[in-house]
C-alpha cells in the first residue's frame, strides 16, 4: 500500500503482534491522531492568540503556569471542567445541552477532511470540497440553537446575528471556491493540492490567478469563524458574551473549543485552495534532496508535506491573530451590506477570471 | 482610487500592530519586580514625636484617627485603615510633621483586625511592622 | 411612529447596570425591534456617593480631599472647580506661579483623560491593541502625578490659595508630552482612515449645534457639533495661553474623536507654554492660609472650569460657620447622558456603543 503502512507492519511484527490486528489499527490510528491532535492544536491554538495579542500590546502574555505559560490553557480547560454546568431557568434544557454537541461534532469531521499530506488524508471522497463547506457551516447551526435555547435576550440577539452572518457569507465562500474547482478540475482536496504543483514551487498555486478569491475567502472566512472584525455575534461590547452568555463549564468550553478548532480548520482550507497545500514552496521536497530516493526519504517526505501544510497554516492563522488584534468591529447591518455589495459580486468577477484562464490555458494546452 | 486608500489604510493598520510585536514589554511582573515608589507616596502611616495636639482627627475627612492623650503624652494613637482613603491631609496640616504616610503600599488584608492599626508613637515603625 | 423592519411586537432590553461596557455602572432600559432601538431611558443613580450632601457634614478642608472622586480621572479639574469657589467666599487672590501650575497640571490631566477615553472607546468598538497603548502612554502621565502629589488619581494637591507645593521634577514633563503628541499620530494612522472605525463612526450619533445647546451639553461634545464654545476662554486663568479651540463640525462620534485628539495636541501646546513660564518666574506657590480652621463669611460663590468632559461647575454656598451650607456640583456628563435618548433612538444596537462611548460619558461624575 505504501511505506508508512509497510513500515508499520514491521513494527507490529518485531513484537509478535499478528497482522490481522495491524489491518484492524492502521486505519483507526489517524482518527485517533485527528482526535489528539485537534485538542492539542487547539490549546495550543488559545495560547498562541494571547501570547500574540500580549506581544503586540507590549504585554507578556501569560506567563505564570508552566513554563513560559505553555500550560495556561490546560489550567483554564481543567478549570472550565471543575464549573458548575448552569441551565437558566425557562431554558429548554434538551436543546441548551445539544447545541455544542452540534456544534462539535461537524468540527472532527471536518478535520478528518482535510489533506495533511500525501497519504493522511481520511476521507478522501470525489467530492470533499462539498462536504467540507457543507460541515464548515454546521457551527453556525449549533450557535442558533445554542442561543435560541437559553432563554435570555442577549443570546437571542446574538444567535440571531449569527445565523445572518452564516448565511451572507456561505455564498462568497461557495462562488469563490467554484473559481478554484474550475481551475483543478475537481471537487477533491487532494486533488486539488495536487493540481497546484509545479516544479517552480508557488508558480501554479491559485492565490495567482484567483487572488480575489482568495482575498474574498479571507474575508468571509473570519465572518464564519466570527472572530473579530466580525464578532458580531458575541460582541462582548454589545451583547455581554452573545449566544454564550448562558453558558458555563464544559459546555462552553465546548463551544470554545469548536471555535478555535474551525479557526485552525478554515485556515487549513485557505491553505488547501489557495497556497498549495501541503506541497513545498520550493518545488522538490528537501528530504529527496537530501536522502534522493531512499525509503528513509520516502517517509521523510510525509512528515516534510504535513510540516509545510502547518507551516503555511500558522501563516494564516498569525494574520487571523493579528487582524483581530487591530480592528475594531463592523456594524451587524454594513456586515451584511458589505458581503452582498462587495464580497458577493467580486466572488462573481473571480469565478469569470478563473474560467477565462481556464479556458486559455485549455487552449494553449 | 477611495477604495485604495481603505485598503491602504487598513494594512497599515496591521503593520503598526505588527510593529509592536517586536518592542520590549512594558509589563511590571509585580510579586518579583517591585515597583518604584516616589518619595511623596502616601502609603501606610507612621508616627514619630506626636504632641496629641488633635488637628490631625479634625482635619480627617473620614474620622479614621482615634487619639487618646493626657496632654502631651499620647497614650494610644489609631488609625482605622477601613475608613482611611490616604489623602494625606493628617500628614500636611500636622504642626510637628509627626505623622507620616510612607511608602508601605501593601495594606490589603483578610482580617478586619488587622485593619485598626495602632502607631506607637517616638518610633519609625508601626506594631503591625514590627510583626 | 417608528415602524421596526419586522413589524413584531416591541423587546425590552436592559443594558445594564453590570454591562461590560458602560464604563461603570449606567442602565439603559431599551426597547428594541430587532435591532433597532425604539426607545431609550436612561436609568442612573447606580454609583450615588452623596458627594453633595457629604459636604454638609465636614469642614472646608476635610471636604477637599473627596472631591478629586467626584470625576476620578480628572481630579485636578474637580479640585480646581471646589478650590477657586471657597477662594472667592474668602477672598484671595492666587499668586500667578500657583496658577500656572494649576494650568499644567490640569492639561496634563486632561491629556491622560482623553487617553484613557480613546483606548476605552476602541475597547467599545472592539479594538483590541490601542487601549493597551493609551494606557501605557497615560501611564508616563499618572506616573508624574505620582512623584509630584503622592496618589495616581486622587491628587489633594490644590489648596486654598495656591498648590501644596512648587511643582517638582518639571524636566520630565517635556519628554512625557513628545513621547504622547508622537504616539498620537500611530493612532491616527491605526483610526483616522480605517474603513471600518470610519463606518462605525461617522454619520452615526449625529448631534446637532442646537440641540446640543439646548441638552446643554459642554466640551468636546459640543465643540464636535460646530461651536466655539470653550470656558478656558471666559476664565482669567488661561490668559497667558495661546490655543487654538479644538472644533468640528458634522457633530457625529467621528468628530467628536477628532476634536479629542486635536485636544490633546492643544493641551500640549499649553503645557509646553506652561513650562516654559515656570522655569523664567520663580515665586510663591501659595499664599501660606493656614486652612484648618477656615470660616468664610456668609455667602455664596461659583466656580466654572472646562474639564475634558465640558463643564463642571461648583457652587459653595456658606453660612459663616466652619462647615459649607451647601455644595453643588454641575458636571458634563450628567447632560450628555440625557441626550443618549435622543441620539440612540432610531440606531442599531451596534451603535449604542459607538455613540455612548463617543459622548465620554464618566458615570462617576453622573451620579457623584
Amino acid at each position: 500500500m505504501n511505506y508508512l503502512y509497510c513500515a508499520f507492519i514491521e513494527l507490529l511484527a518485531k513484537y509478535n503482534f499478528p497482522e490481522g490486528l495491524a489491518l484492524i489499527i492502521f486505519p483507526l490510528l489517524p482518527f485517533c491522531i485527528v482526535a489528539i491532535g485537534l485538542l492539542v492544536m487547539v490549546l495550543f491554538l488559545v495560547l498562541a492568540e494571547r501570547k500574540i495579542l500580549g506581544f503586540v500590546t507590549q504585554r507578556k502574555g501569560p506567563n505564570r503556569v508552566g513554563y513560559w505559560g505553555l500550560l495556561q490553557t490546560v489550567a483554564d480547560a481543567f478549570k472550565l471542567l471543575c464549573k458548575e454546568n448552569i441551565t437558566p431557568s425557562g431554558a429548554d434544557k434538551f436543546l441548551f445541552t445539544l447545541a455544542p454537541v452540534i456544534a462539535f461534532i461537524p468540527v472532527m469531521l471536518v478535520w478528518g477532511i482535510l489533506p495533511y499530506n500525501a497519504e493522511f488524508n481520511l476521507m478522501s471522497t470525489p467530492a470533499n470540497l462539498i462536504f467540507y463547506i457543507f460541515l464548515a457551516f454546521m457551527p453556525v447551526l449549533g450557535i442558533f440553537l445554542g442561543g435560541f435555547a437559553s432563554n435570555s435576550k442577549y443570546s437571542i440577539i446574538g444567535c440571531v446575528r449569527a445565523i445572518a452572518q452564516a448565511i451572507s457569507y456561505e455564498l462568497p465562500i461557495a462562488f469563490s471556491l467554484l473559481g478554484v474547482v474550475v481551475l483543478s478540475s475537481s471537487l477533491n482536496l487532494s486533488q486539488i493540492t495536487l493540481s497546484q504543483y509545479s516544479v517552480y514551487g508557488p508558480a501554479k498555486w491559485f492565490i495567482i490567478p484567483s487572488f480575489i478569491g482568495f482575498v474574498v475567502v479571507f474575508i468571509s472566512v473570519i465572518a464564519e469563524l466570527n472572530r473579530c472584525p466580525f464578532d458580531l455575534p458575541e460582541a462582548e461590547s454589545e451583547l455581554v458574551a452573545g449566544y454564550s452568555t448562558e453558558y458555563s463549564g464544559m459546555r462552553f468550553a465546548l463551544f470554545y473549543i469548536t471555535e478555535y478548532s474551525m479557526m485552525f480548520a478554515n485556515a487549513a482550507f485557505i491553505v488547501v485552495l489557495f497556497l498549495g497545500g501541503y506541497l513545498s514552496p520550493f518545488g522538490g521536497y528537501l528530504s529527496n534532496i537530501l536522502w534522493g530516493d531512499s525509503i528513509t526519504a520516502n517517509i521523510l517526505v510525509y512528515f516534510e508535506q504535513t510540516f509545510w501544510f502547518l507551516f503555511k497554516t500558522f501563516i494564516i492563522l498569525f494574520l487571523f491573530i493579528l487582524i483581530r488584534a487591530t480592528y475594531p468591529r463592523l456594524q451587524s447591518h454594513k456586515l451584511l451590506k458589505l458581503s452582498w455589495t462587495i464580497l458577493l459580486p467580486l466572488s462573481i468577477v473571480n469565478l469569470f477570471i478563473c474560467m477565462l484562464i481556464k479556458f486559455i490555458g485549455g487552449a494553449a494546452g | 482610487m477611495k477604495f485604495l486608500k481603505q485598503i491602504k489604510a487598513l494594512l497599515e493598520g496591521v503593520f503598526i500592530v505588527f510593529k509592536h510585536l517586536f518592542k520590549k514589554s512594558v509589563t511590571l511582573q509585580y510579586p518579583e519586580e517591585r515597583p518604584v515608589v516616589p518619595e511623596k507616596f502616601r502609603g501606610g502611616h507612621t508616627l514619630n514625636g506626636c504632641i496629641g495636639c488633635g488637628i490631625c482627627r479634625k482635619v480627617c475627612p473620614c474620622d479614621a484617627i482615634t487619639i487618646e492623650n493626657e496632654g502631651k503624652n499620647v497614650t494610644s494613637y489609631k488609625i482605622n485603615l477601613r475608613k482611611c482613603m490616604f489623602c494625606g491631609n493628617c500628614q500636611y496640616y500636622c504642626p510637628v510633621s509627626a505623622i507620616k504616610l510612607g511608602k508601605k503600599f501593601e495594606l490589603a488584608t483578610a482580617f478586619e483586625e488587622e485593619l485598626q492599626v495602632e502607631l506607637v508613637n517616638d518610633s519609625n515603625k508601626s506594631k503591625e511592622d514590627n510583626k | 411612529m417608528m415602524k421596526g423592519w419586522s413589524g413584531m411586537s416591541k423587546m425590552k432590553l436592559n443594558l445594564g447596570p453590570q454591562h461590560p461596557s458602560t464604563h461603570g455602572v449606567l442602565r439603559l432600559i431599551l426597547d428594541v425591534d430587532g435591532e433597532k432601538i425604539l426607545g431609550c431611558e436612561p436609568v442612573i443613580g447606580y454609583l450615588h456617593r452623596g458627594m453633595e450632601k457629604m459636604a454638609e457634614g465636614m469642614t472646608y478642608l476635610q471636604y477637599l480631599p473627596t472631591v478629586d472622586r467626584v470625576d476620578y480621572v480628572s481630579g485636578f479639574f474637580n479640585s480646581f472647580a471646589y478650590v477657586s469657589a471657597v477662594e472667592k467666599l474668602l477672598k484671595i487672590e492666587v499668586p500667578e506661579r500657583a496658577s500656572i501650575i494649576r494650568v499644567l497640571l490640569m492639561e496634563l490631566n486632561r491629556i491622560a483623560s482623553h487617553l484613557l477615553w480613546l483606548g476605552t472607546y476602541l475597547l467599545d468598538l472592539g479594538a483590541v491593541s490601542p487601549f493597551f497603548y493609551t494606557f501605557r502612554e497615560r501611564e508616563l502621565i499618572l506616573n508624574y502625578f505620582e512623584k509630584i502629589s503622592g496618589q495616581r488619581l486622587m491628587y489633594n494637591y490644590f489648596v486654598f490659595g495656591g498648590v501644596r507645593q512648587d511643582i517638582e521634577y518639571i524636566e520630565e514633563i517635556r519628554p512625557i508630552i513628545t513621547t504622547v503628541v508622537e504616539k498620537l499620530e500611530d493612532y491616527e494612522k491605526l483610526l483616522t482612515d480605517n474603513p471600518i472605525f470610519i463606518s462605525r463612526t461617522k454619520n452615526v450619533g449625529i448631534l446637532e449645534r442646537g440641540e446640543a445647546l439646548a441638552y446643554s451639553i459642554t466640551g468636546p461634545n459640543l465643540r464636535a457639533s460646530n461651536s466655539h464654545l470653550d470656558f478656558r476662554t471666559q476664565s482669567g486663568l488661561y490668559k497667558n495661553f495661546e490655543y487654538k479651540i479644538a472644533k468640528a463640525e458634522d457633530g457625529d462620534c467621528y468628530s467628536r474623536y477628532k476634536v479629542r485628539l486635536e485636544e490633546i495636541r492643544e493641551s500640549a501646546n499649553i503645557i509646553n507654554q506652561a513650562v516654559d513660564l515656570l522655569l523664567c518666574k520663580p515665586g510663591d506657590v501659595n499664599i501660606g492660609l493656614n486652612p484648618v480652621n477656615i470660616t468664610p463669611e456668609a455667602g455664596e460663590a461659583y466656580a466654572d472650569v472646562e474639564t475634558p468632559r465640558g463643564l463642571t461647575t461648583c457652587c459653595v454656598k456658606s453660612d459663616g460657620s466652619a462647615n459649607p451650607y451647601r455644595v453643588k456640583w454641575r458636571t458634563g456628563s450628567f447632560y450628555a447622558v440625557q441626550i443618549l435618548p435622543k441620539l440612540l433612538i432610531g440606531n442599531m444596537i451596534s451603535d449604542i456603543m459607538s455613540i455612548y462611548g463617543s459622548l465620554d460619558v464618566m458615570l462617576p461624575e453622573v451620579d457623584r
